[in-house]
């Protein structure tokens, strides 16, 4: 199908036009400047231009994604006046309207920015549009406030620890924009709030940012949220707004989503923040150690590079491209996963899952030389009572694995709860 | 009649496989006009050259014929047998059920698009059916045994040796010698003798395996030598496949080859058929005298309900099959050496009053440890352990039960897709039990135990043996062939391959098929040839 998107050079934007055209969709660009893409025709728009628009008749869906950057106060009703006339140009020629809204949107939020947000939900969900409210968005390139927080990091010497604690909940920028491409299969004016299910201090967001993107491990230095609300009524809302001191207002105030029920609507998983946060998104350092750690259990001795390279691609190529969430004791000692394998009492999916990549490392370990020692029994020397010996020591094996799978199964069976993978 | 000078092709053969180019020898030589159409899926990994041992311990890039570039075997991990896993054959298993319009409920169903179909992957087995296994055909044994002996001769068959299956296999006459046989199945081959009389009473009989694997080099195909490469492709072309047949008709005049055709409907009008379907230049039709339909028993059988617009379901045959694994305790901590890779050792097994199972024995060397550990109840490491010092002393079996003793059917339906369904009929639980049992004691006797575990039932299909469903009858109704295969209620149009057989007992049958094939197409050379000089 075609569909329009504004904001299709932003942050969000980008991605959502990557994703999109991969997805067979043709675009159509709504933006300031032109957007030379293949796949992507362009058409001038900018919210403050207040000039009457039309759009193509073949447009099946508008994505609204555009926002001001610089809150100019006193002039607020811009945005809703833009998204008046992307919805009635919509209403024309029969597309549906997806916004992006924000966690911070709320009838009486303490920023202009969250009424405004709330605003045009009203409009967009009265015109049976569909309402995104994502939560703090991460990845990918560095634009944005993930832009600006990434700078953030790499620039302050410290990183402020507030308190009390503001939590905030992660989306990957990919995920959200399965999310939006998701949205025209749900039913009409629906609000659909995405985000990790639980909230992660401001902190540890910005520790995930370090340890992610840079070679830095930043200090934190507890910061009072008193001192910044000391410091705005100061300064005066215009010099706080402009030092984007009122963003950090926004936080403060940002009251925790329920978003498991909208995230199974839409049957999303989203990927957990340290996979997420990684330049490629999908957590290949991860994924390397996965391999290493299931490559070494099937072996008995450390594998090649070459095939924990290859068990990566394999997963990269075929499953999610995320590791999964293995306990840190098995990542060091790969023997236990013994306890693991085929354990009965863990998640369905998770049990499903490591089942396939356990077997998908032994075929890999077997296709080498590596493994033709050890599968075919080349590397050691041959007779009758060797044999039987290294028989019986396989059984005995066998057969304590067994065991402690049973003792320890209350532990096991937590393993892999939590987590898309 | 439609003269020579109005079409371009006597007879269009669709499909490249064993009854394909087993039909289009007679027509050639009879100095007819053939075109042979197939699906043309071509290889894009090459088999291993080289010692199969030698390969695993060197090989640096052996992961691109095990599991292959794209992780082919990975994402087969689900398929019922190491085959369909096997990099070196995903162009002959993929796309044949999407581009033939095939559906299959609970049944494994499986063909090809590949020149040459499934006997790119298949096990060599050969066999000829006994006069007795004959008596549903209507046709004359004289007629099949002629054929036989063309087919054998021209494909090239080992394993001929004077023993209990020579009967049995009944074409000793013109195989050359067996390949050499490893040193586990040889010691099982030197007891039979000792015990032979108990076990002939038990109704077990052992013998080589009869195999389309040449022992005496043959042109360009050389003579096995034992490297052990057999599942994932000879290098040496010592196995049989249907290319080789085709790569010699592609040299005779009169012969003609369109790759990369799929059919998709068959007519006849006004005493030409019409062929209709899809290539890469687009939808194309072509015209002929007559059409051999040999695209696999699915495919064929698809195309021939449609022609005469039967929308019942008609009854298909299919071999439950079993596998299971021998252990020999004498050769404990022994080390895998090279060793051939298909059937050896072969054994019928009478069950109960008259059914006849049958099955080979197969070296483990050849095969992935973790096609083995995926049935076991181990771990991943302990059983890696196990299987590393368990498997040399191990052999491999199987048993195929005849095709009758599953209720299968195909119907044509919806917009002419065929749906298979199929389930094993109530005895072949009971049977397989004391096929298990028989085994077990037979090859107790030969110094084997059957590890009790290790029996395990195919799923319906998984013999990839499918036969009978449109059968040959002395007098057929719509929805089956005359004795020279041809469709009932529509004419010009012939079935040669498995859908035409009349029964398929538990012995190999793809000899039978190409035997067929091969006696049907003499019968229309004749036939054709004598409307032309008439005309």
């Amino acid at each position: 199908m075609r569909i329009a998107i504004t904001g299709a050079t932003g942050y969000i934007g980008r991605r959502l036009v990557r994703a999109a055209r991969l997805a067979g969709h043709e675009i159509l660009a709504l933006s300031r400047r032109p957007m030379a893409e293949p796949g992507v025709t362009w058409q001038a728009f900018d919210l403050a231009d207040n000039l009457p628009l039309s759009l193509p008749e073949d447009i099946a869906v508008v994505f609204h994604l555009a926002v001001k950057t610089q809150h100019d106060f006193g002039e607020s009703s811009v945005e809703q006046d833009a998204a008046q006339r992307l919805i009635e140009a919509a209403a024309v020629v029969g597309a549906g309207v997806v916004f992006v809204s924000s966690q911070a949107a709320c009838a009486d939020a303490p920023t202009a920015y969250g009424r405004i947000k709330w605003q045009i939900e009203g409009k967009t969900l009265a015109a049976g549009g569909w309402v995104v409210r994502p939560g703090q968005v991460y990845g990918g390139a560095e634009l944005g406030l993930f832009g600006l927080l990434c700078t953030l990091v790499r620039r302050l010497p410290v990183l402020p620890a507030f308190i009390p604690t503001p939590y905030v909940q992660p989306v990957h920028v990919d995920d959200l924009v399965d999310v939006l491409l998701a949205c025209p299969a749900q039913a009409p004016s629906t609000v659909l709030c995405i985000a990790a299910t639980e909230g992660v201090g401001f902190t540890a967001f910005l520790q995930a940012i370090a340890r992610g993107r840079t070679a830095r491990r930043p200090v934190s230095i507890p910061v009072p949220t008193l001192l910044i609300r000391i410091l705005v009524k100061l300064l005066g809302a215009r010099l706080s707004s402009r030092l984007g001191l009122d963003r950090l207002l926004s936080l403060f105030a940002l009251k925790l989503m329920d978003t498991a029920a909208d995230l199974q609507r839409v049957s999303v998983a989203l990927r957990p923040l340290g996979a997420g946060m990684t330049r490629s998104g999908r957590g290949r350092r991860e994924l390397l150690v996965e391999g290493r750690v299931f490559l070494t259990y099937v072996l008995r001795v450390r594998p090649a590079g070459a095939l924990v390279r290859r068990y990566a691609r394999a997963i990269e190529a075929l499953k999610s491209g995320r590791a999964l969430p293995l306990p840190e004791l098995m990542q060091r000692l790969p023997a236990l996963l013994a306890l693991l394998d085929g354990a009965g009492g863990i998640d369905d999916a998770f049990r499903r899952e490591l089942a396939w990549r356990l077997e998908a490392a032994m075929m890999v370990a077997e296709a080498s030389p590596q493994g033709a020692g050890r599968f075919l029994g080349l590397d050691r020397p041959g007779g009758w009572w060797r044999g039987a010996l290294r028989i019986f020591w396989a059984v005995s094996g066998e057969t304590i694995r067994r065991i402690g799978q049973v003792i320890l199964r209350p532990f096991l069976s937590r393993v892999g709860r939590r987590g898309a993978f | 009649m439609t003269g020579k000078s109005q079409l371009d092709f006597d007879v269009i053969i669709v499909g490249s496989g064993p009854a394909g180019v087993s039909a289009a020898f007679p027509l050639i030589e009879a100095g007819l006009r053939v075109m042979m159409v197939d699906g043309g899926n071509t290889p894009r990994q090459a088999p291993p050259s080289g010692q199969f041992l030698d390969l695993r311990q060197h090989d640096a890039s052996q992961s691109n014929w095990m599991i292959g570039r794209d992780f082919h075997a990975l994402r087969q991990s689900d398929a019922v047998s190491p085959k369909l896993r096997v990099p070196t054959h995903a162009a002959v298993f993929n796309g044949f059920k999407l581009a033939n319009r095939i559906d299959a409920d609970d049944f494994i169903a499986v063909g090809s698009l590949a020149p040459g179909g499934l006997s790119n992957a298949w096990g060599c087995g050969v066999a000829c059916m006994t006069d007795d296994e004959l008596a549903s055909y209507p046709v004359l044994p004289s007629d099949m045994h002629e054929s036989y002996r063309d087919v054998v001769k021209r494909m090239g068959v080992s394993g001929g040796s004077d023993d209990d299956l020579s009967e049995f296999f009944g074409l000793d006459e013109w195989s050359d010698a067996p390949v050499p046989i490893d040193s586990l199945q040889a010691s099982l081959l030197a007891r039979y003798p000792v015990r032979r009389e108990k076990l002939l009473q038990s109704g077990f009989r052992l013998g080589r395996t009869r195999v389309a694997v040449l022992t005496e080099p043959r042109g360009e195909r050389r003579a096995c030598d034992r490297s052990g490469n057999c599942l994932w492709g000879c290098g040496r072309r010592a196995l049989y496949s249907a290319t080789e047949d085709l790569q010699a008709l592609r040299s005779r005049p009169g012969f003609h080859y369109k790759s990369g055709f799929v059919v998709e409907r068959v007519t006849h009008k006004e005493g030409r058929v019409t062929v209709e379907g899809r290539g890469e230049e687009g939808a194309g039709a072509l015209q002929a005298r007559r059409v051999l339909l040999a695209a696999g028993t699915l495919a064929s059988t698809r195309l021939a309900l449609q022609a005469v617009d039967h929308r019942a379901p008609v009854p298909m045959q299919s071999c439950p099959t079993a596998a299971f694994m021998l252990w020999l305790p004498r050769y404990l901590g022994r080390t895998q050496e090279a060793a051939f890779g298909l059937g050896q050792l072969s054994f019928s097994l009478g069950l109960g009053r008259d059914v006849q199972a049958f099955g080979s024995l197969f070296n483990s060397m050849g095969i992935p440890v973790t096609e083995f550990a995926r049935h076991m109840p181990f771990g991943k490491r302990y059983g890696v352990d196990l299987l590393a010092s368990l498997l040399p002393s191990c052999v491999i079996g199987n048993v195929f039960l005849p095709g009758a003793m599953t209720d299968a059917s195909l119907c044509l339906g919806a917009e002419d897709r065929l749906v298979v369904r199929g389930t094993y009929r109530e005895e072949v639980a009971p049977l397989m039990k004391e096929a298990q049992r028989l085994l077990c004691a037979s090859f107790r006797q030969l110094g084997a135990i059957l590890i009790p575990t290790s029996f395990k039932v195919g799923l319906p299909g998984a013999d990839i043996h499918y036969a009978a469903s449109l059968p040959m009858h002395a007098n057929p109704v719509v929805g089956q062939t005359d004795r020279y295969g041809e469709l009932a209620g529509v004419s010009g149009i012939h079935v040669v391959d498995g859908a035409s057989l009349s029964a398929l007992p538990a012995k190999s049958h793809t000899l039978t098929i190409m035997a067929n094939a091969d006696r049907i197409a003499k019968h229309l050379a004749i036939r054709l040839m004598a409307v032309e000089s008439s005309v």
